[in-house]
Order: C-alpha cells, then sequence, then structure tokens
C-alpha cells in the first residue's frame, strides 16, 4: 500500500517537473531584448505625444506570451526594478509579435512606461528577469549611440552575443523598427532559393528521397536489430526451460525456419506417422481472458442507480 | 394598399435576389453536378464511399449559389459562420493528425516488423511526389505550391490535406479532391502499370510466410517508429506522432477502450467533418480554374509514378536477394498509403495468375510503411519550403 501510494507520488512528481520545465522552456526564454534606441530627438512618439528612449522585447515563441510579472532593469543590481504590471490586457504579446517600453522613467503614465531611464553618455546594461526576481532571461548591453540610432539584432529574436546585434541609423537598408520586424520578409526566401537555384526540382528531389530513405532505413535497420535480440532471446529462455544448454543448441538450431506452418507440418506428419495419439473426442483451447479494471468502465461508477423508493 | 402592395413585391424582390435561383451561374451548376457524380461513384459503384459521399454532399453544400455581399454568414469562408467554424480542423490542419490518430490504432504493423526491409518499398514508393514535383515545377507553379500539389502522390488525403493548408492554402481544395478522387480510382489505375511492370514469371513468386512477431516488439516499434523519423524530420511531428501514439494504444493492451474510440468513433466523426468540409470549399469561384485542371492531371501523373517506382524498386531489390527471399513485385505499388485499398490490389492481381499466392500480408508491410513515407515526405516538404 504504502509503496503503491510512494509510486504513484513519484510518477506524478516527474510529470509534473516534466510540464513545469517545458512551460518555462518554452514560454518566457523566449522573450527577447530586440531593439534599444537610447537617444530619441526625432523618432518614435509614445502616446503623449513625447519622445523618449525606447526598448523593444519580441516574443520569439511561436505561442502568445503573457509578460506580466516579469522584471525589467537597468541595474543588474537591482534585478526587480520594473516589474510589468498584473492586469493589462496588452502585456499578453502574440506570437512572433513585438512591445515597446518607453525608458523615460514616468512609470504613472502607464504599464509601458518604466521607471528608470537610459544613460546616453554610457553603455546602458538592459536585462530581463523571470518573475521570481533571478532568472534572467534576457539581457544586452548597448553601446553609446549616435541620436536617432538603435542597437538592433540583425534578425529578430535570433542570437545570442552581441555579435548578432548592430547599430541603425535609420538610413536606407538600416531601418529603424519600432514594434515591427527587423527583417521585413516580403516574399519566403526558402521558396524563393529553390525557384532560383533549383528550377527543375532535381536538388529536391535528391535531398528529400535521400532524408525519406534514410529515415526508413533507420527504422527499417532499427527493428532488423530487435527482432533479432528477440529471437535469440525466446530462444534462449525456451531451451534454460527444458533445460538445454543455449550455447550447444545455437550451433545446431536455426530459429528462423520455425514458421508456424512448419511445424504444424512437422506435428501433423509424426501424428500420422507414430500414431501417437488415442481418440480424441474434443479439442481444448485454451484463451486467456483479460478484463483490465478501470474506473471508466467500472460498472458500479457508471451505471445509474436505483432510485430510493 | 399601393403603398403595401409595393412594400410586399419589394420584400419579395429582395428575397428573390437572395435564393439560389437568382445567383446562380453555370460554374456553380458544374461543380453540382461533380457533388453528384461523386455521390454517384460512391453508392452505384462503391468506390470509397466514407470519404466520397460526405465530400460529394460538401460540395453540393459549398455550392448551393446565394447573395455573397448580403452578410448572411453562411458561406465557408465567411468568419463566424457555422461551415467556417467546421472548416478550421481542414484550414488549422488538425483535423488530419486526428484521422492519423485513428489510422494508427487501426493499423497492424505486424507484416512490416516481420519483414523490416519491406520498408524501403514505402520509401521508393515516394517518388511519385518528387517526380510530381518537378512537372509542377515546369508547368509554372512556384516550389511551395507545387509540393503541396505532389503529396497526392503520397495518396494519403489527410497528409496532402495537412501540407496544402501549409503551403498552399488556396489550392488546398483541389489537391484535397483531387487527391481523395484518386485514391477512390486506385484499383482502377494501378493494375494496369502492376500489369505493363511486371513479367508472368515474376507474378508467381511465392514469398515465405512472415515470421511470428512478439508483442514487445509490436510495442517497442510505435516508440522507437515515432522517436526515430520525428528526429529526422521533426516537421513530420503532428502526423508521424498521432500515427504512431494510435499504435501504442492498439499494442500495449491497456488502453483497448482509447484505441477503439480512436479507431472507431473519432476517425468517423473527422471523417464526416473533413470530407464534407472540404467538399465545401470547392467553391466554384475558386475551384473552376486552369489550376485545378492542372492539379487533377499532376495528381493523376504522381499515383502513376508512385505505382510505377515501387513495383520497379522491388524488381531492383530482387536482384541483390537469394533466390528463396525474393519479393513479388506485385507488393510494390502498394508503397501508395492508399491502406489498405492497394495492398488488396496486390492481393487481388497476384491470386488472378496463382489462386493460391496470398500477398495481403506481405503487401501490408510497404503499405504501412508508404503511410509513414508520405507522412515523412510531407515533413520534408513543410521543413524545406515553409
Amino acid at each position: 500500500m504504502y509503496n503503491n501510494m510512494r509510486k504513484k507520488l513519484l510518477i506524478l512528481a516527474a510529470i509534473l517537473t516534466t510540464v513545469s520545465v517545458g512551460a518555462f522552456a518554452q514560454a518566457r526564454k523566449g522573450l527577447r531584448i530586440n531593439e534599444v534606441m537610447v537617444v530619441n530627438e526625432n523618432n518614435f512618439v509614445d502616446d503623449y505625444g513625447q519622445r523618449s528612449a525606447w526598448i523593444e522585447l519580441f516574443n520569439s515563441n511561436f505561442a502568445p506570451l503573457e509578460i506580466s510579472s516579469v522584471f525589467i532593469t537597468n541595474d543588474p543590481a537591482d534585478p526587480t526594478k520594473y516589474p510589468v504590471p498584473l492586469g493589462d490586457v496588452n502585456t499578453r504579446i502574440p506570437k512572433r509579435q513585438h512591445i515597446v517600453f518607453w525608458a523615460d522613467g514616468k512609470p504613472s503614465r502607464g504599464t509601458f512606461h518604466t521607471n528608470f531611464v537610459l544613460n546616453p553618455e554610457q553603455p546602458n546594461w538592459i536585462g530581463v528577469y523571470d518573475a521570481d526576481g533571478r532568472t534572467l532571461i534576457d539581457s544586452i548591453t548597448v553601446p553609446p549611440m549616435p541620436y536617432n540610432s538603435t542597437f538592433a539584432r540583425k534578425v529578430d529574436g535570433e542570437g545570442v552575443s552581441a555579435l548578432d546585434w548592430e547599430v541603425r541609423s535609420g538610413e536606407e537598408g538600416s531601418i529603424i523598427t519600432p514594434s515591427s520586424n527587423n527583417v521585413i520578409k516580403d516574399t519566403n526566401k526558402k521558396v524563393d532559393n529553390f525557384a532560383r537555384l533549383d528550377g527543375n526540382g532535381f536538388g529536391m528531389t535528391l535531398s528529400a528521397m535521400g532524408i525519406v530513405f534514410t529515415a526508413l532505413l533507420l527504422l527499417s535497420t532499427c527493428f532488423y536489430i530487435i527482432s533479432r535480440i528477440g529471437a535469440a532471446r525466446s530462444q534462449r529462455k525456451k531451451m534454460v526451460a527444458h533445460g538445454i544448454n543455449p550455447a550447444e543448441i545455437a550451433r545446431t538450431d536455426k530459429p528462423e525456419g520455425d514458421s508456424g506452418e512448419v511445424i504444424a507440418a512437422i506435428a501433423m506428419a509424426l501424428n500420422e506417422h507414430l500414431n501417437a495419439h488415442d481418440l480424441e473426442s474434443a479439442i481444448l483451447t485454451i484463451h486467456k481472458v483479460r478484463k483490465p479494471y478501470s474506473p471508466w468502465s467500472s460498472h458500479i461508477y457508471t451505471l445509474r442507480q436505483m432510485p430510493h423508493k | 394598399m399601393g403603398e403595401f402592395g409595393t412594400f410586399l413585391v419589394e420584400n419579395l424582390t429582395q428575397f428573390w435576389h437572395l435564393t439560389g435561383f437568382y445567383n446562380a451561374t453555370w460554374q456553380h451548376l458544374v461543380m453540382l453536378a461533380v457533388g453528384l457524380f461523386f455521390i454517384w461513384l460512391a453508392i452505384k459503384k462503391d468506390f470509397e464511399p466514407m470519404l466520397l459521399v460526405p465530400i460529394g454532399f460538401g460540395i453540393l453544400i459549398g455550392n448551393v449559389p446565394f447573395n455573397t455581399t448580403a452578410g448572411l454568414e453562411i458561406g465557408i469562408y465567411e468568419e463566424g459562420s457555422v461551415l467556417n467554424i467546421l472548416y478550421n480542423g481542414v484550414s488549422a490542419g488538425w483535423y488530419p493528425p486526428l484521422i492519423f490518430l485513428g489510422i494508427g490504432a487501426m493499423t497492424d504493423f505486424t507484416a512490416l516488423i516481420a519483414n523490416p526491409k519491406l520498408m524501403l518499398v514505402g520509401a521508393a514508393a515516394q517518388f511519385g511526389i518528387f517526380g510530381a514535383y518537378m512537372v509542377a515545377l515546369a508547368l509554372g507553379f512556384m516550389p511551395d505550391q507545387a509540393g503541396a500539389i505532389a503529396i497526392i502522390g503520397g495518396a494519403d488525403g489527410p497528409t496532402a490535406i495537412f501540407l496544402s493548408s501549409k503551403l498552399a492554402p488556396n489550392l488546398m481544395g483541389a489537391i484535397a479532391v483531387s487527391a481523395y478522387s484518386y485514391m477512390a480510382l486506385v484499383p482502377v489505375i494501378q493494375p494496369p502499370i502492376m500489369r505493363l511492370l511486371t513479367t508472368k514469371h515474376e507474378r508467381l513468386i511465392k514469398m515465405k510466410p512472415a515470421r511470428a512477431v512478439a508483442q514487445s516488439e509490436k510495442i517497442i516499434f510505435p516508440i522507437v517508429g515515432m522517436l526515430l523519423t520525428c528526429f529526422v524530420v521533426p516537421s513530420g511531428l503532428p502526423l508521424l506522432g498521432m500515427l504512431f501514439f494510435g499504435n501504442l494504444l492498439r499494442e500495449c493492451g491497456v488502453t483497448n477502450r482509447l484505441a477503439k474510440t480512436a479507431s472507431n468513433a473519432l476517425t468517423d466523426i473527422v471523417t464526416i467533418l473533413l470530407g464534407m468540409t472540404v467538399g465545401a470549399s470547392t467553391q466554384a469561384s475558386t475551384f473552376l480554374t486552369k489550376e485545378t485542371i492542372f492539379i487533377f492531371a499532376l495528381g493523376f501523373m504522381a499515383f502513376i509514378i508512385a505505382s510505377a517506382s515501387g513495383v520497379l524498386f522491388v524488381k531492383l531489390f530482387n536482384l541483390f536477394l537469394p533466390q528463396q527471399k525474393k519479393l513479388n513485385p506485385l507488393i510494390g505499388n502498394a508503397g501508395v498509403s492508399a491502406v489498405p485499398m492497394s495492398a488488396r490490389i496486390s492481393n487481388n492481381l497476384g491470386l488472378e495468375y496463382d489462386p493460391s499466392n496470398y500477398l495481403l500480408m506481405h503487401a501490408m508491410g510497404p503499405n504501412v510503411a508508404g503511410v509513414i513515407g508520405s507522412a515523412v515526405a510531407a515533413g520534408v516538404l513543410l521543413g524545406f519550403l515553409a
């Protein structure tokens, strides 16, 4: 009873751990600092008509992400500096979308105005911490920037080092994109590349068929090995049960030849030849009937109770 | 009375403008005829009735003419309409994985586990997909559209719907109808190809009976199968994951009720919804185009290439096999994943030439390998082009 309970608790704990770790891995970890403007002279304007520094966050997940209760900070010693307030419907970022926070030091202006400002004179470290205030989700050190320029990821949400970032001036080919993709895609690059470089489809056919064959060959090989191991194990078990030395028999016996048909034919031939049996009036078949219990199939739970008079 | 009369006439005129009679075009009539033809094929000729009746009736539903500007919210493409809600399973691609769950719960992989080399026949038949892909490119389709059309060669309706919903949603109706039509026509399309590509001597090859497969192997198969194939092609996860999950429910022996539900009630429900909404999505305005004709032609060609490449691959394979282990090339056509119809065709043709040569169980190997192969191919196309 105690063991049974312990087993159930262990399974439950394992499931909970897997689910919670998985959920964390897929959710908050996908939040990225995507683009930062430190000195905003004539760029993006907030809902008060003011210009100030801004920090763009990007949800790199393919699912919506709720960011209320995460912390944004410009001080590694104070990771919980600006908690994103709870209860604002706009803190739910749709999949692969952006949200902009104004680093104007005026949190009274709403959810998206932080309680700190960025310093144009020196590098600004910016970090995003999870709701526990300890787990760093993402951080970047923004170098001193020219006016109206941003420090942005080359590709939205991608990269782990400062090399994956670049300074953008707002000129042609160096666009500033608050609340929008850093890379503007007007076509599907993969499709374009296939159309351009593999116009007759030969490359696709070759590589795709290669993958299909590899996948099924792997599966086939794997099951060939499993069936060999299975056959050898069952043969050994059979021999051990009959008190035979497996090593001795393995030299003479070939289990793969023992198909049901062959065994049946040998048995019939022996029966005919030796007349080994008496007259048998019936065939006895033993068929094991299993009825696994489940509360879902239990009559006690699923049948209607007779009403009491 | 004069004003009242005018009011009545205006109302009746407005109502007349809403009716199907007023809004009908020749395209609607053509599509209604197609729907009736499908229903006739299913009922009179017994061609895949479980698919063609829902699709055929869906075509009727989708092509009843109505005034699309009246804001009636009844059309399948009008957001919030009942049909549109049901169609979400197709457009968002979640019906096909549910069908795959049912297929997994229905399918006995014993023949494949007993003779794992038959998996390669299922792989070879996927040449049909990529042959059609090349021709589709030559006809001017973009690679993503070509991939979505070519998957018809996998002979797998749910896979075709899943992939086209991702790669070319605008062509999905034509692709789905084409895939299901040719699946229904497998008994007509495949036998001539099989006869053409095999000699009488080859058709008489008797294959060794498959070995007995232990229950533990049947349980390991879906687990290892899912992990291996999805590690190679993660984009095939929705289809392959559900296929192998369904099979585990069937084989593990402790979830019989779940397996029964997945293979019966759930599959039936999803088949009804899938068939009907796919049919309804073939509205005349989007369906009767030059592209649809190309799609049907390409689908037909893909089926022929797939069947032929399966047969030819077995012949090639035989060159490397010892005499007593040779495969009958008539099982090669079963590499397309029309389960179990194409395996049944192998069996029937084998019996035609030798009444004691039962090929059904041997053909089931490549047949179920074809299901896995086409799902892997769909995953590859999705990974390359999405």
